[in-house]
């Protein structure tokens, strides 16, 4: 990786490196690394006392004007007046001493590589039907072959596709803080090429040029500054300081690229996130099919390559299955039926139930699909035929809508009773990991959780992450999440290729070397997650996990209570995961009635069973 | 699109068959060459030589052949490696067969659990087996550890031992007529509560009680031994024992030869055979194998040290028959838990082990602390079978033609049990459930559940 780093690095522009040069020439000596290793890391700190401020602001100074950005005011910079007026104050070597190392490696000489061109063709991808257009800059700077591309070229990138498509196979994602060469590369961000300003991926370049000569002797270290670097960003971008976070986040995909496993993907998505941000250059929503298809894709990845999603649906189905006991009509609404995986296990239970299977309506709800397909209707006809095999009376419906929103109670209505000797329907709704995108749009929740009571169910299933990326400010929120998927991804390391690798047939098993496609692409599926968490706001930010706690609130506030997922499922859960979960990593907890899954001491998914109160 | 690339005329390379590369392609049949897409599909289309699901819908809800149809399915998804379909039909399992339901239920429910354990132990799935230990009730944890006392009780609750002590004990009667000294070699597993009768019978001989040799197969230190597990040294029983033949004057002589099935115990065939060089022909040698003889490795069990072509088993019966003995009596179950794929086994034990799961309602209350005991013995059998392999495997059942084969093979004629022995097995049943019964097959005894064949008892002789 730093190889490859150095050679994209040498595609910075002379000029830019000559003016730099001077600047470094100024800088003190890199400093001895004799840090106390662990305490940084417990610390991840980077506020200081105030004694130290002065030699601090001096040295970030120096930074400033080591990178390039001496324009900027830095005695009254955002960023450096932040620090200096911080007032709660813990290990105060972290900042100074970072600053340092980072002097000292803007220090470093150029490398004697020739420069790339700063115009990489390959980062534009123009396909023939017009479904992505021009793309933006890149921000990659790890692959040697799509070295810096900050400026898009409509040009050149027709020439460019057919070099580019079949070195690459994965194209999930844009480089801006990737650095790993196999799954990041040439980008195709349609429709915003206005949104990428120039001068930064200038800057980035030059940043790239810079810091060439990195080398990252110890991982550890630079693990350490690597979570500094991440933070500080955060922290300049919440201060609004774009030209300190921009500075900032150059260096994430260098100290990314020399560790290895999950903090390098976790830090690279996390890098690319920020680039996003700084160089307002977010994503947008997607409305083509393509997007859904994709969605859809990595969500069958992620949900097998780890036991997040099958928990979820296994918890979800037993409190549905235990509130439809002795019913004759019941009916599911699911508020996102995807594949419609979760329904095959539920069925087949009730068909073998004591007493007989009840008649079983399916109500799907899924985002409106642009292509002539009709992706709802095709998963419910898959859904009865499995259920016509199974013997049990079986009705679908698929409900396409863009947003939970638009539902109204009279769509999810039982239909006009047969006879007046027709049990009524019993309903339980299902929401896994769709809750939080309500909250995006205001009084969206409100109107969905109504239009759920206008319905009354017998029970409401809810799965969601465990986590606050929602409320508090930006910093908290990337801090959250950063942890969040740091030990998600920590966990999809710990279960490795994943058994339905072996079973999936020779295929497969042959596209599933070492990292297990499943692994892969449930890295992307959480990518875009991060993505969306850390690079968008308002309405485009619509990955708003939040805690059970929160949840608690919400739908209690909503007229819903608990209803406690019983004994039975946590040893299920428990047995299930132990067996399958391919590491001890992975736990089950008991928390007020509702079942966690986590990966060692953390929770990460959060299963919840609620109906409605009874009227005070 | 902004968020991430997939670049439309590239998406053949996301699929491993390129194929159907765009659009409509991608949506539904994502993964089609994956065959996970669908997990559940394969209740319908698991592999071939399963029937499909279809004998589920027959309508026979909640019936045994269901549960077998789940439980078969759920093996092969073991087997096969398949994490999603195995975890979607186990929680299937799980809610449809609750522990403590009827007794299909725990039937299934103990076959569920043996299959866990076998995921586990087998790291089919990447188990963890500590984990699996605390979540899964291992039925190897729940077996008890009995007094004498409790023991000669248990077993008294039903035929399923006493059936077979019997039947030996009266062949053994007629084989030892007129004998002086009577050596009788105890293979079995349940710690000699067979013999006490032995000993009265003998006692009440017309020519008077023999001296009475007993040797016993101590098989407690083996890795697998099977239940019941006797919370009492073999040192200590013998004393009583010895004692009790004393009261019926008897002059007994107890020895304990510590030795396992794994070998063909051969450490106790080797003591015999020394012994029997110094007889004079005064002494009848008796084998009372007594559920004991399936231990012994099969074929199946993978390579001899010895001869590829020649089982423990075989080895076994042949040095028996080489000690010349009086008399062997086998009483074993009559199933066959020797196939060598986990799902052919599972399917024959399945279709035997019912038998203790239905009986148990006839003599034991629901809760009861001696059906505890009772289920927990059952449910370790079944884990044996289904999650044992090699020499832990040691619930190798034959069916009863099978054993006739095996001992004509080693050189044994068959002896017919008696008229008295077969009344006296009558008036035995007639203590118990009126589902019991016993029939004769061949020169065989054989007690029956509902019909269905349970235990069989059979006499042989050198020819």
């Amino acid at each position: 990786m730093k190889r490859e780093y150095q050679d994209a690095g040498g595609s910075g522009a002379a000029g830019d490196m000559g003016m730099s040069k001077d600047k470094m020439m100024s800088a003190p000596p890199p400093p001895q690394e004799d840090e106390d290793v662990d305490e940084l890391l417990a610390a991840l700190g980077y506020k200081v006392r105030s004694s130290d401020m002065a030699d601090v602001a001096q040295k970030l100074e120096q930074l400033e004007m080591a990178m390039g950005m001496g324009g900027v005011p830095a005695p009254d910079d955002g960023f450096t007046t932040h620090l200096a007026t911080e007032t709660v104050h813990y290990n105060p070597t972290d900042l100074s001493s970072w600053v340092e190392s980072m002097l000292s490696e803007l220090n470093a000489p150029p490398p004697p590589l020739p420069p790339a061109p700063r115009l990489a063709p390959a980062s534009s991808t123009v396909t023939a039907d017009g479904f992505f257009d021009i793309p933006p800059p890149s921000l990659d700077s790890s692959s040697s072959s799509y070295a810096l591309r900050p400026i898009p070229s409509p040009a050149v990138a027709p020439a460019d596709l057919s070099a580019d498509s079949p070195r690459d196979p994965k194209r999930m994602r844009t480089g801006g803080g990737s650095t790993s060469s196999s799954s990041s590369s040439s980008s195709s961000l349609g429709g915003c090429v206005v949104e990428a300003a120039p001068p930064a991926a200038a800057a980035a370049a030059e940043a790239n040029a810079i810091a060439l000569p990195v080398v990252v002797a110890d991982t550890q270290e630079a693990g350490i500054r690597l979570v500094h670097a991440l933070l500080a960003c955060a922290e300049a971008v919440q201060q609004e300081n774009f030209s300190a976070a921009e500075a900032l986040v150059k260096q994430i995909p260098l100290l990314a690229a020399s560790q290895g496993g999950a903090m390098r993907k976790v830090a690279a998505y996390f890098g690319e996130a920020l680039a996003r941000r700084v160089f307002r250059f977010r994503p947008q929503p997607d409305s083509s099919h393509l997007d859904a298809a994709f969605a859809d894709l990595l969500h069958a990845h992620f949900y097998e390559s780890c036991p997040y999603l099958k928990f979820a649906h296994f918890t979800a189905n037993q409190a549905i299955l235990e509130a439809f006991a002795g019913c004759r009509r019941v009916h599911v609404v699911d508020f996102g039926i995807k594949q419609g995986m979760q329904w095959p296990a539920l069925l087949q239970a009730l068909a073998l139930r004591p007493g007989g299977p009840p008649s079983f309506r399916l109500t799907g709800v899924g985002p409106p699909q642009p292509d002539e397909t009709d992706a709802l209707q095709q998963v419910g006809w898959k859904l009865a035929q499995f259920a016509h095999t199974i013997g049990v009376d079986f009705q679908y419906r698929g409900l396409v809508a863009a947003t939970l929103a638009d539902l109204e109670p009279f769509m999810l209505q039982p239909e006009a009773q047969d006879g007046p000797n027709e049990e009524p329907e019993v309903i339980a709704v299902n929401s896994v990991f769709e809750m939080h995108r309500l909250l995006a749009q205001p009084g969206a929740l409100e109107k969905v959780l109504g239009t759920v009571r206008a319905v009354r169910p017998r029970i409401v299933t809810v799965v969601e992450q465990e986590a606050n990326h929602n409320t508090g400010s930006f910093l908290d929120r990337f801090t959250e999440s950063l942890h969040y998927y740091s030990t998600m991804f920590d966990s999809l390391e710990g279960a490795g290729s994943g058994p339905s690798e072996i079973s999936s047939g020779p295929a497969s098993a042959a596209a599933a070397a070492t990292p297990g496609t499943d692994q892969v692409m449930s890295e992307v599926y959480l990518g875009r997650q991060i993505c969306n968490v850390v690079a968008c706001e308002g309405a485009e930010r619509t990955e708003r996990h939040e805690t059970l706690g929160q949840w608690r609130g919400r739908l209690g506030h909503a007229g819903f209570e608990t209803v406690h997922l019983g004994s039975n499922a946590y040893k299920q859960a428990s047995t299930l995961l132990a067996l399958f979960a391919g590491g001890d990593g992975y736990k089950v907890d008991e928390k007020e009635g509702c079942l966690t899954l986590g990966w060692h001491t953390r929770p990460l998914i959060a299963t919840s069973a609620w109906r409605m109160a009874a009227a005070p | 699109m902004m968020q991430f690339t997939h670049a439309a005329v590239t998406a053949s390379p996301l699929h491993p068959n390129g194929a159907h590369g765009l659009g409509l392609g991608l949506f539904l049949d994502v993964g089609a060459p994956r065959a996970r897409q669908w997990p559940a599909g394969g209740f319908a289309s698991t592999p071939p030589p399963l029937p499909t699901s279809s004998k589920i819908s027959l309508g026979n809800l909640n019936s045994a052949g269901c549960m077998e149809q789940l439980l078969v399915h759920c093996a092969n998804a073991i087997e096969a490696n398949d994490a999603t379909l195995t975890q979607q039909i186990l929680w299937v399992l799980n809610n449809i067969a609750p522990s403590d339901g009827d007794s299909n239920q725990r039937l299934t429910a103990a076959f569920l659990c043996a299959l866990v354990t076998r995921a586990s132990r087998t790291g089919a799935c990447k188990a963890v087996t500590a984990a699996v230990a605390a979540a899964v009730e291992s039925a190897a944890l729940h077996v008890h550890r009995f007094t004498a006392v409790e023991l000669a009780s248990f077993i008294d609750l039903t035929p399923w031992h006493r059936f077979g002590y019997m039947a030996a004990n009266a062949a053994i009667l007629d084989a030892v007529e007129g004998f002086p000294v009577v050596h009788v070699v105890d293979l079995s597993t349940t710690h000699c509560m067979q013999i006490p009768t032995l000993i009265d019978m003998l006692a009440s001989r017309a020519e008077g009680p023999p001296i009475l040799r007993l040797t016993v197969a101590d098989v407690a230190s083996c890795s697998s031994a099977p239940p019941p597990v006797l919370d009492m040294s073999y040192d200590e029983l013998g004393a009583k024992l010895v004692n009790f033949a004393r009261s019926r004057n008897v002059s007994m002589d107890f020895r304990v030869v510590p030795t396992s099935p794994a070998d063909a115990f051969s450490s106790l065939v080797d003591q015999l055979r020394v012994q029997q060089l110094v007889l004079d022909g005064t002494e009848a040698l008796v084998f009372n194998c007594h559920m004991l003889l399936h231990a012994v490795p099969d074929e199946t069990a993978g390579s001899v040290s010895l001869a590829q072509s020649v089982s423990l088993r075989t080895m076994l019966l042949k040095s028996l028959r080489a000690l010349e003995p009086a008399l062997v009596v086998v009483a074993e179950e009559d199933a066959d838990f020797t196939a060598g794929d986990v799902v052919g086994r599972l399917r024959a034990a399945f279709n035997f082990m019912w038998i203790p799961y239905d009986a148990v309602d006839t003599f034991l209350p629901k809760g009861s602390e001696q059906r505890r005991w009772y289920e927990a013995e059952v449910g370790w059998k079944v884990e044996n079978v289904l999650a044992q392999e090699g020499v832990d495997r040691v619930e190798r059942q034959e069916d009863r033609t099978r054993w006739g084969q095996r001992m004509r093979g080693a050189g044994f004629r068959p002896v017919a049990f008696g008229e008295e022995a077969a009344g006296e097995v009558r008036t035995m049943l007639n203590e118990h459930a009126a589902g019991w019964g016993m029939k004769r097959e061949d020169d065989d005894l054989m007690l029956t559940w509902k019909g269905h064949n349970v235990v069989f008892a059979s006499a042989w002789a050198p020819s």
